[in-house]
């Protein structure tokens, strides 16, 4: 499955500093991502995995150490780069549409030559119909699958997930998690998907990373080599169980060490 | 949501306002009539009316006059402080010079200005839009910044990763998030701006409704001053319900939310 790397985190570290004192957020974490895996980080809260989503999408600077996207160092948002973060931050003043085509505007592309893209998209996450609502129209779980297109317009390379259904309800979430993984197969992005739901991260993953926090590090790190597509049912055979409880054994135990 | 009800309720409350009115008014007539005032300290409604409509030309025209001095100073308060809305959003320095200005200004009771904007600016139009605007600016800078800040930060982050330019997160994310703010600033100061513009024809001109009060209070015709300041409250009014337009139009999300969420 894993190529070349294709994202070398080397030795990562990021230190918050305000006057109350210095948070070490994330403390030499080296992982590497290979062209087309889906790697799934999970930890709890205060574990610096939306810390080194944001220094991986080039939007926070590091402390010190490196990040390399294709060989190059971060800094910025790398090239052929698509984002979905927890909250779906859809344009209330723009349709369906117009939101999936936000990044070719931004990115100074001809929106034009982006349409049929859009469109195609649109029914991909099942909202062909709903191009012309305007997002107050839409439920949560239609919204978040807006947000899914919109990342994908451009043919991203590189797709950075940050807990995209932490707040869906359960049912709507599974279906998601369906919908990303025939998504995935389709358009074969790497992906570096945030979540703190152990279950989403083996469904999803080829590779799932367990973070420890207080500093937050690299405590596991799973290979999931369950056969594609999985079906929603696959959580209920015993090989599933045996990797979601590797995980769970990985996890901080609540309450052991102080919350962030 | 559904229209019908809408309807009633707006027919309600149009009821409402209609009554209110009629019941100052009738109150307004008793008192004129129980205590024998005299014309020139209270004058009867019907003489008001009679006023109005004696001479339709002369209060419009005057009308006009305060109506286009009170636009042009929203206006270019309007341009003016969203561009200093941008600026204080874009940089800390710019944000401490131009809120430190901006506060000064506030501290300062505008109307006692008047007179010296007459001094370097004449008894022309200029004047009177200078007032209107300054009385109208701080307002709208105050309420857009608030406004331009109050965009998700993430929603910011997602145009960060498609590499927007600043002019870009700017005009594309923060000023449309920013459109009710903006709606709410405006309907305030659109009627500041009318204040500013009658402040100035007190001050100095020979035209608007300003002006006109200040003659007929000179030579006592208060029926006269009475139908000038009916005028302006109708103005006030119209020119309110014109921004309530203008936001239904440029920012429907934000209306239709409003209407249905509540």
């Amino acid at each position: 499955m894993s190529g070349s790397p294709l994202v070398e985190i080397d030795k990562a570290s990021k230190i918050y500093r305000s006057p109350r004192g210095a948070t070490t957020a994330i403390a030499d974490v080296t992982v590497q991502i290979g062209d087309g895996e889906f790697v799934a980080v999970v930890g709890p809260s205060g574990c610096g995995k939306c810390t080194l989503l944001k220094c991986v999408a080039g939007l926070e600077p590091l402390s010190s150490g490196e990040i390399r996207v294709r060989g190059e160092r971060v800094d910025g948002p790398p090239d052929g780069l698509g984002a979905v973060f927890q909250r779906d931050v859809l344009m209330d003043w723009r349709t369906a549409l117009d939101n999936v085509l936000l990044p070719a505007e931004f990115l100074g592309l001809r929106r034009a030559d982006f349409l049929p893209r859009a469109r195609e998209l649109l029914g991909l996450v099942g909202l062909a119909d709903r191009a012309n609502s305007y997002p107050w129209e839409l439920s949560g779980g239609m919204r978040q699958r807006v947000a899914i297109a919109r990342a994908l317009l451009c043919r991203p390379v590189f797709l950075l997930m940050d807990e995209p259904f932490g707040a869906l309800d359960a049912l709507t979430r599974d279906e998601l998690n369906v919908e990303l993984q025939r998504i995935w197969l389709a358009e074969k992005n790497t992906v570096l998907f945030i979540t703190h739901g152990i279950e989403e991260a083996v469904f999803l993953a080829d590779r799932v990373l367990v973070m420890d926090r207080d500093p937050g590090r690299v405590a596991l790190d799973l290979e999931v080599a369950l056969p594609r597509p999985r079906p929603i049912a696959v959580r209920d055979e015993p090989a599933f169980a045996a990797h979601t409880a590797k995980v769970r054994a990985a996890m901080p135990r609540a309450g052991a060490s102080r919350a962030a | 949501m559904s229209g019908g009800a809408s309807f009633r309720a707006h027919l309600v409350d149009t009821l409402w306002v209609v009554g209110v009115f009629a019941f100052v008014c009738a109150v307004w007539e008793f008192a004129v009539k129980a205590f024998d005032l005299p014309v020139f300290v209270l004058p009867p409604v019907e003489d008001v009316v009679a006023d109005l409509l004696s001479a339709p030309g002369l209060f419009a025209s005057h009308a006009l006059f305060t109506v286009g001095m009170a636009l042009a100073g929203f206006a270019v308060a309007a341009s003016v402080g969203l561009l200093m809305a941008f600026a204080v959003v874009s940089s800390r320095i710019l944000d401490r010079i131009l809120m430190t200005f901006l506060a000064l200004l506030h501290s300062v009771p505008k109307v006692a200005l008047a007179p010296l904007f007459v001094i370097w600016l004449g008894a022309g139009f200029e004047p009177k839009i200078a007032i209107a605007a300054m009385m109208s600016v701080l307002v709208i800078v105050v309420d857009a910044v608030a406004g331009l800040r109050s965009v998700d930060p993430e929603m910011v982050n997602l145009a960060r990763v498609y590499r927007a330019s600043p002019l870009a997160i700017m005009l594309k994310v923060r000023l449309p998030a920013a459109l009710p703010h903006i709606f709410a600033s405006w309907k305030v100061a659109i009627s500041l701006s009318l204040i500013g513009a009658i402040v100035g024809e007190y001050v100095g001109g020979q035209r608007g409704l300003g002006y006109l009060i200040l003659v007929s209070q000179g030579s006592f015709d208060t029926p006269r001053v009475f139908a000038s300041v009916l005028l302006l409250s109708v103005i006030a009014t119209a020119l309110y319900y014109l921004i309530a337009l203008a936001e239904r139009m440029f920012a429907p999300w934000h209306v239709s939310r409003r209407a249905g969420g509540h």
